[in-house]
């Protein structure tokens, strides 16, 4: 009586295996690459030639690898930022204005006191700068949604325009500080000393940074999984009433987690600042690092370690929309990427429901054997704890 | 509505009947087998334990499950159910242990819901009428312009009974109606019950409570484990036979207190108050002792400060006056951990969710409320936990299975072995709520065996629960709660269900006045009324 | 600031706040049905760049407004499908909607970067009305999309409170399972508003490029005007004729820049000024938290959870 499809059923997982969480990722890159193949053909490209392109600008040439490495660094630590904050349900959406107020901060710093340090001190100091930077702009909304209750969805998001006019101000608004006095007419942001920037691995412009991001990531899984602070924002995370019943202070985990999330995120702004730019580069920096960070950390399950790899996979595919614009008669639209990377996370995120439910089709003979199963386990009696059916 | 008689017609075929109803779930079979016929002018009592399969059973009959195998007819004729609207449809309601309204919406609006013989531009008057004389004739008093979010609990029945009954059901099942309610709206209920059956309806009475079942049923069908194991008239059967088939063997139905004589006061309460927010979670001169090998219970209707009491004690809400110690310390307004330390446990009656992280593994959860060393010892843990499944007989597939996919009964087990199985002898003072809420036959004797445990090693223990059945069954002493106040002490041997249901519906007589003479607001030593010296 | 000022600052106060009015209300109907809809200003870009091609194609800018809205549902459906059958988290859905939104957009506007449209909403006034002294060029010297939202906002009121399909929209956003125990549809009504949501919130992004913006400027077309329409359905307690109020207000802060300007204040620099929307639509959202518990305010109990009939 019943068709096929009135015999499937969702189960839900216990514990999702390996495979299921590899291949999720997997197919959704590959039916986004499909999908994108479609817009590329309406506005009449060849889509395997561009993809072609893709690989070799991104993945197959050192010089491509490297360029994918750089584009990667900043990405890995946006990506720890949502990371760490989606995976305790605190929505920190404002990793972009995280990150231009960091690079601010970076370069600030870098302008102001640069030029009296040199070696280690040098670098420490940009990359705290650019932290600081980070925490602070997250600071009011973390605030609010401690002790207001205020959703950090959305005053976080909106504090990234807030954050792109601050960054517009210094470089194009007016003569200030960040500024290059040498760039009159086309503005741009002043060169750091030398001693503050990220050394760069040999020739290639793969910079410490990189280092700095996987280190990141290797500590805050430490942090997660081994110590007790990750195990009171795990608790938090999962039940906030279990938290609070077991005295974990849910205000300081709220404030700690964002300001932690905004650091990361304020980092990234540091190392493009110290490392790719040399200087606060507006136009440099607006390449939705921040947003992408959330696509990055969602496809990595929110999981610190996870995220190296995926940030290595999107960098390639963020690196190749510019990369394709520098070759010779290139139509390629460079939002390729943006519309690329948005895709993925949209089959990423309908491949979730198969990573939490098995869908199984019900045999009516299976049935059947069930319930005779089940007639003769209840004709022997049995007292004692059985599975609880109402549970 | 169809024709009404006033004698039930016994060759008429049933107005709803499963034949051979079995419904499978991974790793349960939840029904096998099931026969069951209702008929129109009977009250037919459903009784089982937790976990006999009875609430699956309804489910199947109001159309939210489909059955596996086997079939349901009305009156002799098949059906097949596909949504619970399919049931309302044909005229199958069900009442919800768990309510199914809107709380923002209003009496009528609720009631509304969901019609569709209605205008699409409705207007509230016309339903208002309709709810108005169904509650009339029925006994069901509701007000319609009222918002649901603001009734009692008892209220809100009422509303559902109308509701169901206003989209026109000849079949009516309630699935454990009783368990929240006081036992003077428990006995109006069956009065409407009846009159819903006289009137023409089948009525359907879910329950574990066989006192309740022989007072209000026709004919008694009793599950156990997935199958129905008898089915009777009630007038042919008595409590024991009834109770033998439910759990299988038989059973002591005789409540088990204290042995011997309570020691000093372990946990006092003086002068305990609590401001209301929004007019709700007040606490009002709450004084207390609980001592050393006894069990207090506190009964009362849901909603009338159980909750606050036991977080305010547990240091999860500061009292705005008051008192709470625990072996002459000083915890009151203290910090959670800082409570633990003072030798106090808790076990909330929000199992998943508050005293368990359902997302975290069994070894994780054993963790919760103990002191942890910044690297967590994880080798230590797992051992740990591996004793704990073994020793407290845990269904589960192992030390990291996270324990939102364990059933309610291991659940409480996990939750019991942290908070109760404590053998530093640090822990003195043990508040719990609702420890047996939910659980089959075979885990609540077990969580009985614990508390019973502790009781012997000297702990004071305050039980706290909406279930006066389980409260009676557990305390040496019991308590009632109405509006954040203690409006009667009674000795458990002492205490009748009479007295307990007007307190709880807070009618307590003049002469049970629960102010102490010795004592002012402010605390203070006290001796209570009839405590054993 | 001298009358004429005044009066075209309140005038352009209207006009900015329609789009907002329109993404709000979208947003709305889906936040009523249970479903947090973040995507709005990804949805927004959506139905901008495809207004501004339909009607740069066909001349006709109402061609535009109505490719606008189609586009806009048609790609929120993505949302409700994300979010009702796959049961997905609503938060990143939505957010997957702005950044996919902002891509497409840009992919497709990419050969109109700067193009002025020329096929704009022309100025209808309401002949009687205009003439009112102030008012009448307030209110009534608009485009069609202006009076339109009014009577939108006006019907959803309506359809909210008095219909039988508006009490089970709220019994859906309230409570899934008990909607569902009386035979409402859960996943129906909840698609059905997600997508007609999607589909005021492209009339929203249509409006912006039809009538606000000079030219497509890719995503800063609509520049977070679709974050600020969500923080105004908070602010409105999800009520319609709220949020039309509440969208004129927003309207002014958004043109309070240009007012400043107009009015030769210019020692605050043109950046600051611009932030001042964002900054204040923040400190909304922090006063009312602060005044207000979320239940008082209004928010569906069930926003934001999937609803899942039988989790065995």
């Amino acid at each position: 009586m019943t068709s096929w499809f009135g015999r499937l059923r969702l189960e839900k997982r216990n514990a999702p295996g390996t495979g299921v969480l590899l291949l999720v990722p997997l197919v959704s890159v590959v039916a986004a690459l499909l999908f994108g193949a479609v817009f590329l053909s309406l506005i009449g490209l060849a889509p395997v030639a561009v993809y072609r392109e893709m690989l070799r600008v991104s993945y197959t040439t050192g010089y491509g690898i490297a360029d994918t490495l750089v584009s990667a660094t900043p990405l890995i630590l946006t990506g720890l930022a949502a990371a760490i904050a989606f995976r305790f349900k605190l929505y920190n959406i404002g990793g972009e204005g995280q990150l231009y107020v960091g690079a601010i901060a970076a370069s600030g710093a870098a302008l102001a006191f640069g030029d009296r340090l040199t070696g280690p001190a040098a670098i420490l100091l940009v990359i705290v700068a650019g932290a600081l930077g980070g925490a602070v702009w997250i600071a009011v909304p973390a605030l609010a949604k401690a002790w207001l209750g205020t959703s950090e969805i959305i005053t976080s998001l909106l504090l990234n325009y807030v954050a792109l006019f601050l960054m517009q101000y210094l470089i194009f608004g007016a003569r200030t500080f960040w500024r290059d006095p040498e760039s009159a007419t086309f503005p741009q942001g002043a060169r750091i000393p030398d001693a503050t920037r990220l050394p760069t691995l040999g020739t290639t412009r793969v910079n410490l940074g990189l280092v700095v991001a996987v280190l990141a990531a290797v500590v805050l899984y430490l942090l997660l999984t081994r110590t007790r602070i990750g195990y009171r924002w795990r608790v938090f995370g999962d039940a906030p009433a279990a938290a609070r019943y077991a005295g974990i202070p849910s205000r300081q985990v709220i404030v700690v987690v964002l300001l932690l999330s905004g650091a990361l995120a304020g980092l990234a702004g540091a190392t493009e600042v110290a490392g790719r730019a040399g200087r606060l580069d507006p136009t440099g920096l607006a390449l939705n690092i921040g947003y992408n960070g959330i696509i990055v950390a969602a496809l990595a399950r929110y999981n610190p370690l996870a995220v190296i790899p995926v940030g290595l996979l999107l960098g390639g595919v963020l690196n190749a929309g510019p990369a394709l614009q520098t070759l010779p008669g290139a139509r390629v639209p460079v939002a390729i990427s943006t519309m690329l990377t948005g895709a993925i996370l949209l089959f990423a995120l309908a491949g979730e429901l198969f990573v939490r439910y098995r869908i199984r089709m019900r045999d009516p003979a299976d049935v059947e054997e069930l319930a005779e199963q089940a007639t003769t386990a209840v004709a022997s009696p049995r007292a004692g704890t059985g599975p609880e059916a109402e549970a | 509505m169809s024709d009404m008689s006033d004698i039930p017609d016994a060759t008429a075929p049933p107005a709803l009947e499963a034949v051979g109803v079995t419904k499978v779930f991974p790793g349960v079979i939840a029904n096998a087998g099931v026969d069951l016929a209702l008929r129109r002018g009977e009250v037919h009592a459903l009784l089982g334990e937790n976990g006999a399969g009875k609430s699956t059973l309804a489910s199947i009959l109001t159309g939210l499950y489909r059955p596996d195998a086997g079939e349901l007819r009305m009156d002799g004729a098949p059906v097949t159910l596909k949504t619970p609207r399919d049931g309302l449809e044909r005229g199958i309601g069900m009442v919800h242990q768990h309510f199914r309204l809107v709380e923002r919406f209003t009496v009528t609006e609720n009631i509304a819901l969901g019609d569709k013989r209605l205008p699409w531009r409705w207007s509230a008057a016309k339903v208002r009428t309709e709810v108005e004389q169904l509650a009339g004739r029925y006994r069901l008093p509701i007000d319609p312009d009222a918002i649901v979010g603001e009734l009692s609990v008892g209220e809100r029945q009422r509303v559902e009974i109308v509701k169901v009954l206003y989209r026109g059901a000849e079949v009516l099942l309630l699935d454990e109606p009783t368990a929240v309610l006081t036992p003077q709206e428990a006995d109006a209920l069956f009065v409407t019950m009846r009159a819903l059956a006289d009137d023409g309806r089948a009525v359907v009475f879910i329950s574990h409570k066989l006192r309740e079942v022989m007072a209000v049923s026709d004919v008694v069908t009793v599950m156990r484990d997935g199958a129905v194991v008898d089915d009777v008239r009630t007038a042919d059967t008595d409590p024991e036979a009834l109770a033998r088939a439910m759990v299988g063997r038989s059973v002591d139905l005789s409540t088990r207190w204290a042995r011997s004589a309570p020691g000093e006061p372990v946990l006092k309460l003086a002068g305990l108050r609590l401001d209301a927010v929004d007019g709700r979670g007040r606490l009002e001169d709450i004084d207390l002792e609980v001592r050393a090998g006894e069990i207090v219970g506190v009964a009362g209707v849901a909603g009338n400060g159980q909750r606050e009491l036991a977080e305010t004690i547990a240091g999860l809400r500061r009292p705005d006056g008051g008192t709470v110690q625990v072996l002459h310390r000083d915890i009151t307004g203290v910090r959670p951990s800082q409570a633990r330390m003072a030798g106090l446990a808790y076990v909330p009656e929000d199992r998943l969710g508050t005293g368990l992280a359902p997302s975290l593994s069994v070894t994780e959860n054993l963790q919760l409320t103990r002191s942890l060393p910044f690297l967590i010892d994880r080798r230590g843990g797992l051992a740990h936990a591996t004793e704990v499944i073994e020793r407290f007989d845990v269904r589960t597939t192992g030390p990291g299975a996270a324990v939102g996919t364990m059933s309610g009964g291991n659940a409480q087990k996990v939750l019991l072995a942290r908070e109760l199985d404590v053998r530093d002898g640090l822990t003195r003072a043990i508040v719990v709520a609702a420890p047996t809420r939910g659980l089959d036959v075979g885990a609540t004797e077990f969580v009985r065996d614990l508390l019973d445990a502790r009781r012997a090693d000297g702990c004071a223990i305050l039980l706290i629960s909406e279930d006066l059945d389980e409260v009676r069954a557990l305390s040496d002493r019991i308590v009632v709660l109405s509006e954040g106040r203690i409006v009667l002490r009674r000795e458990a041997a002492d205490a009748e269900v009479t007295e307990l249901g007007l307190a709880m519906a807070g009618q307590a007589t003049p002469n049970d006045a629960p102010d102490e003479p010795s004592q002012g607001p402010s605390g203070g030593p006290y001796h209570e009324p009839g405590g054993p010296r | 600031m001298n009358e004429t000022v005044l009066v075209l600052t309140l005038a352009a106060a209207v006009s900015a706040g329609t789009p907002l009015a329109l993404a709000a209300l979208g947003a709305l109907l889906s936040e009523r049905a249970g479903v947090l809809n973040l995507g709005i200003e990804g949805i927004m870009l959506v139905g901008a760049v495809t207004a501004f091609l339909a009607a740069d194609a066909s001349g006709r800018p109402l061609v535009g407004l109505a490719a606008g809205v189609l586009a806009g549902a048609a790609f929120t459906s993505l949302h409700a499908f994300l979010s009702v059958t796959m049961r997905a988290n609503q938060i990143v859905s939505g957010l997957a909607l702005v950044i996919f939104g902002t891509g497409i957009a840009t992919f497709l506007g990419q050969s109109i970067e700067g193009r002025p449209l020329a096929a704009r909403l022309p100025r209808t006034s309401i002949v009687g009305l205009a003439d009112i002294p102030v008012l009448g060029r307030v209110l009534f010297s608009q485009d069609v999309v202006v009076y339109g939202t009014w009577v939108v906002i006006v019907l959803a009121a309506l359809y909210l409170t008095r219909t039988r399909t508006g009490l089970a929209l709220r019994s859906v956003g309230e409570s899934p399972a008990t909607a569902d125990a009386v035979g409402i549809r859960v996943a129906a009504m909840r698609y059905a508003h997600v997508i007609i949501g999607g589909g005021f919130a492209g009339a929203g992004g249509a409006y912006v490029i039809l009538a606000r913006v000079p030219a497509w400027a890719q995503a800063g077309t609509t520049n977070g005007i679709g974050w600020i329409a969500i923080a105004l359905v908070v602010f409105a307690s999800w009520r319609p004729l709220r949020a039309l109020a509440g969208a004129y207000l927003f309207g002014a802060a958004l043109r309070a820049n240009f007012a400043l300007q107009a009015a030769g204040i210019t020692a605050v620099p043109a950046e600051f000024l611009a932030m001042l929307p964002y900054v204040l639509t923040i400190v909304v959202l922090m006063v009312l938290s602060a005044t207000d518990t979320r239940s008082r305010l209004g928010a569906p109990a069930a926003l934001g959870a999937p609803f899942v009939r039988d989790e065995r």
